[in-house]
């Protein structure tokens, strides 16, 4: 019975879930409109990463409904009219004293987004958010879906150490 | 089924070893490790975009240039601009810290502007044949500055006062070789400190000083004298009395003196900082032509020196402390209000300067929070025009002094400081440095309302050269000017400038090292007997407040060194003599 | 990094700038120079005599980032600090600190600091937090890392602009950045035509403590003599020399 409430029941209690503010499909923008992952989820000028696009990256196209999907109109409706920013919640939101560099990643390695952030682009759906209760991390910093790995610092150095590319603690850490 | 203890133990049992093999309890270890490395009382950083944006400084006249980086539009740190030709991209502590400002616990939150100016024009309507409406203004030369002279000009028995009267004179530091400086900071903290700094290995720096200030210890040479002989040694470098009466005063030698008269004559052309009775030489000290001003504003009160106005003469007090350059010490100005109720508005941002003593109190806004220009500093040979431009938004319910004093003296204006940029722009001369590309372009090649948009942006104009400027002299409220206190109180008092108040990171400097003078700490030589770090009471003959010692062997005995706070300058003035007892 | 004592006027400026870029928090009110956080601290010292041959210099100190048999990193039983080997930096990791300030114990140059207290800033300060720094809890020991988050977002910039991995990165740390009279300079050591690099060579360079034979990285430079005798601490009673900060 220990071991069916530690199996079972102890990893639904111990995370809280919310749904993402829109019901947003990644395969629809990536096959209907050709957009790849580097369009939204953009570089800036000085190497940083933007993350999660903001309003005006979304409301350039649809200022007007552009199919017919209910999740769109609310999106519409609730966001781009009003002119409100959605509060998107980042699956892969490291803690505070991590500093990990989109463009070392990217740029310089040449890495597919896929690799760590797995086959987002293909989810018709935005899955639930879901956050541990007591610590306040991220689920995805244990297991990535459809990857073998986590976010923890662990798959960050099992990675690292195949490459040679391990150097001091101040290369992640701030 | 659980009828017997021994099957509720071995359940009991079984669930804590199988609950071992779940990942419950490993997780639950982690995790409250996790939550323990993060407690919500750290605050966590915003996140956003890393931008600059350009501003210049105005907690000194010194007006030094800034970039700012943000977050977003929040700026994070502050650091100089390095193509800026006087500031050279330097910073003091004091601007490093300046984005904190408007967080500061002791800041005005409250006040009403109604009911102030309510009692404000009552007092205006029973003002006597003899009386005045004053407004003091803390930094001279500002365009509100000009404001307030036109909104004097227009209330029957308006003066204008301010603090210092030396505007229209500039100090040229490449024309001198040799420094003579009576106590003045040169070295920290006066002029631009990047000019200061550039300009260094060009002249020879004597200080003249009872305590061996960060000036000091960097001059060429450091004369130490008796606190308040300055004038003593300055009468006989003029000439004007032995050389065996100032050694008496100042405790040098003849021949310490002797040697630095021949100094003075061979190395020539001496600058002369903190004493108007020596004369600078050559074209150290010039007359600067002021940055041009809309014809319209010409008809305005001119200054009045505060001492001129009579005593028991002043029903209506309106000081504008939202920049403040200096403070006069509360005992001076009191005596010049009417005995009975007269209407003190203090429009300030810290409660610690003149809202102690005010009528009312009315919030402004503090740097960066609000648009204000900058006279140019002492040391800028060339008229400047720069403004602080907005970095975060002013809170709510806050006053702009200028408006207040217009509207009390029933003075209509617009947006002065446009006006004042347009009529810059309209002389056609001078060049303009943006910040944020570097660029420096004449004024008559930018259109006015590119300029106006250039120097919100960051940046700054800079007047055309004036060869045929004439030669000029400082005046000087100092030491001479007021005798030294005849008490029997056992220690002189030196000042020590700080600019408070200021962030609380400044504790960093302040109380977590001995590096600088708190604004609530004396010091005081070792031998006093006082432990280092102790609760005293520093007493002058107009009061005593509560401070806390820190010893310094740089001050010699029988000398107290405070920091410049207004609490400890509405006690004593350069020259005053206290006491100091341990509680 | 190479500081001119000579230049240093004890304004605290550096303090400052240091202070606010990584995210340093004012002191608490029971906080003295015993206690507080100054991850450089500029020291005071005079040669022991009196007016007028008296003589006095202002020193930066932080972390002296040592070469040779770093002692923090020895002692430290959590492994919480380590010497990165490409750039010489030693990092602390405030999150791996346990607390048990060994570390301090063991650094001969007083430059690394315990958090007696929880860090607070007055309501709406903490906006002004730098985002490139983690602000540290109660209980764990910071120090100068030659200002990491600068290096981070330098590092970031070269990759964005395809520079390679190998090549050296241009930051200034907030010290060096904020020093109005030029006093601090910062370079690669590595580099014969870097700044640092060249005043380490110049007969006036020393470096503090160099008898313990830790090899610092961070050369001063003085003409004054006394001031070298001051680095080099001979046994106390020696000189007369005196230092406080």
């Amino acid at each position: 019975m220990a071991l069916g409430a530690g199996w079972l029941a102890f990893p639904r209690v111990i995370y809280r879930s919310r749904p993402q503010p829109v019901n947003f499909s990644h395969k629809v923008h990536a096959d209907k409109a050709g957009v790849k992952c580097e369009d939204c989820h953009a570089f800036r000028d000085d190497g940083t990463f933007a993350g999660a696009p903001s309003l005006d990256k979304c409301a350039g196209c649809h200022a007007a409904p552009m199919g017919t999907t209910a999740a769109e109109k609310n999106f519409i409706d609730e966001y781009v009219t009003p002119n409100r920013e959605p509060q998107w919640s980042a699956y892969a939101r490291q803690p505070e004293n991590v500093s990990f560099s989109h463009s070392a990643h990217v740029k310089r390695a040449k890495m597919a987004c896929e690799t760590c952030h797995g086959n987002t682009g293909a989810t018709d759906s935005l899955r639930p958010f879901q956050v541990d209760r007591i610590s306040g991390y991220t689920r995805d910093i244990w297991r990535v879906p459809n990857t073998p790995h986590g976010m923890k610092m662990a798959d960050c150095v099992a990675c690292h150490h195949q490459k040679g590319l391990e150097h001091s603690c101040l290369d992640c850490h701030k | 089924m659980m009828n017997t203890r021994r099957e509720v133990l071995m359940f009991a049992g079984g669930s804590a070893v199988g609950v071992l093999f779940t990942p419950a309890p490993w997780r639950l270890i982690t995790d409250t490790a996790l939550w323990s490395e993060n407690w919500p009382g750290i605050p966590a950083p915003a996140r956003g975009e890393i931008r600059a944006r350009y501003t210049n400084c105005s907690l000194c006249a010194a007006g030094c240039a800034v970039r700012a980086r943000c977050v977003g539009d929040q700026p994070v740190q502050l650091t100089g601009v390095t193509s800026h030709p006087l500031s050279h991209g330097a910073l003091c502590p004091f601007g490093l810290a300046g984005h904190h400002l408007p967080y500061l616990p002791s800041r005005v939150k409250q006040g009403s502007a109604k009911e102030a100016a309510a009692a404000v024009a009552e007092a205006i309507a029973k003002c006597g044949p003899a009386e005045h409406v004053v407004t003091l203004d803390l930094r001279p030369a500002r365009t509100a500055s000009w404001t307030y002279r036109r909104a004097m000009a227009a209330v029957r028995n308006g003066r204008y006062v301010a603090t210092s009267g030396d505007a229209d004179i500039a100090v040229d530091l490449s024309q001198a070789r040799t420094v003579l400086s009576f106590g003045v900071p040169v070295l920290d903290g006066w002029g631009t400190p990047g000019n200061v700094n550039a300009a260094r290995s060009g002249f020879r720096l004597i200080q003249i000083e009872a305590v061996e200030s960060r000036t000091a210890s960097m001059a060429d040479q450091w004369l130490r004298i008796r606190p308040g002989s300055e004038d003593a040694l300055a009468q006989a470098l003029a000439g004007q009395t032995t050389l065996s009466a100032a050694a008496d005063a100042t405790g040098l030698t003849v021949p310490e003196i002797a040697g630095l008269m021949t100094l003075l004559e061979q190395n020539g052309p001496v600058l002369v900082l903190g004493s108007s009775r020596l004369a600078s030489g050559g074209r150290t000290v010039i007359a600067r032509r002021e940055a041009p001003v809309p014809a319209e504003w010409q008809k305005a009160a001119p200054v009045t020196a505060l001492a001129s106005l009579p005593d028991r003469s002043v029903r209506v007090l309106l000081i504008d402390e939202s920049a403040p350059d200096g403070y006069v010490p509360w005992n001076i100005i009191e005596k010049k209000l009417v005995a009975d109720s007269a209407v003190v508005v203090a429009l300030a941002w810290s409660r610690e300067g003149y809202a102690r003593h005010a009528n009312f109190v009315l919030p402004v806004g503090v740097y960066p929070e609000v648009a204000d220009d900058i006279p140019p500093a002492l040391d800028s040979v060339a008229a400047t025009f720069r403004l602080a431009s907005p970095l975060v938004a002013a809170p709510v319910g806050i006053v702009k002094p200028e408006q207040f004093v217009a509207t009390a003296a029933g003075l209509s204006i617009a947006d002065t400081l446009r006006e004042r940029a347009d009529a810059i722009h309209k002389s056609a001369r001078g060049t303009l440095l943006t910040y944020a590309d570097a660029k420096s372009q004449a004024l008559k090649e930018v259109t006015a309302d590119a300029f106006w948009k250039a120097l919100n942006a960051g940046g700054c104009w800079i007047d055309a050269a004036d060869e045929k400027a004439p030669v000029a002299k400082l005046t000087v409220a100092t030491a001479e000017a007021a005798p030294n206190e005849q008490s029997d109180l056992p220690l002189a008092v030196v000042l020590s400038r700080e600019l408070a108040p200021g962030s609380p990171i400044l504790s960093k400097v302040y109380q977590e090292s001995n590096l600088r003078l708190a604004p609530n700490r004396v010091a005081l030589h070792p031998s006093c007997g006082i432990e280092d770090g102790s609760p005293a009471d520093f007493a002058t003959l107009l009061g005593k407040c509560r401070v806390a010692v820190t010893l310094d062997a740089a001050v010699p005995p029988g000398v107290v060194q405070v920091s410049t706070s207004p609490a400890v300058l509405d006690l004593c003035a350069a020259g005053a003599r206290a006491k100091v007892v341990r509680v | 990094m190479t500081i001119d004592v000579d230049r240093c006027n004890g304004c605290g400026a550096c303090m400052v700038a240091c202070g606010i870029e990584n995210n340093v928090p004012p002191a608490h009110e029971g906080a003295t120079d015993r206690k507080g956080l100054t991850w450089i601290r500029v020291y005071k010292v005079d040669n022991g005599e009196e007016y007028p041959n008296r003589r006095t210099a202002f020193v930066p100190v932080m972390c002296q980032h040592c070469g040779n048999e770093t002692p923090c990193v020895h002692v430290c039983p959590q492994q919480a600090v380590d010497i990165d080997p490409a750039t010489g930096v030693v990092g602390e990791m405030p999150q791996r600190c346990l607390g048990c300030r060994y570390c301090m114990a063991a650094c001969p140059y007083h430059a690394r600091y315990f958090n007696w207290w929880d860090p607070a800033w007055p309501a709406g300060m903490e906006k002004t937090l730098n985002p490139g720094v983690t602000p540290r809890m109660r209980g764990v020991v910071e120090k100068c890392n030659l200002c990491h988050g600068r290096w981070h977002a330098a590092k970031e910039a070269a990759a964005a602009a395809g520079k390679p991995d190998t090549e050296p990165v241009d930051y200034l740390p907030a010290c060096a950045e904020a020093c109005p009279t030029g006093a601090i300079h910062f370079g690669d050591l590595n580099d014969p035509e870097s700044a640092p690099a060249q005043a380490a060579t110049k007969p006036e360079s020393f470096r503090l403590l160099e008898k313990l034979g830790t090899e610092p990285k961070i050369y001063y430079r003085s003409k004054k003599d006394w001031v070298r005798t001051i680095a080099a601490a001979p046994r106390p009673g020696a000189g007369k020399e005196n230092g406080r900060g």
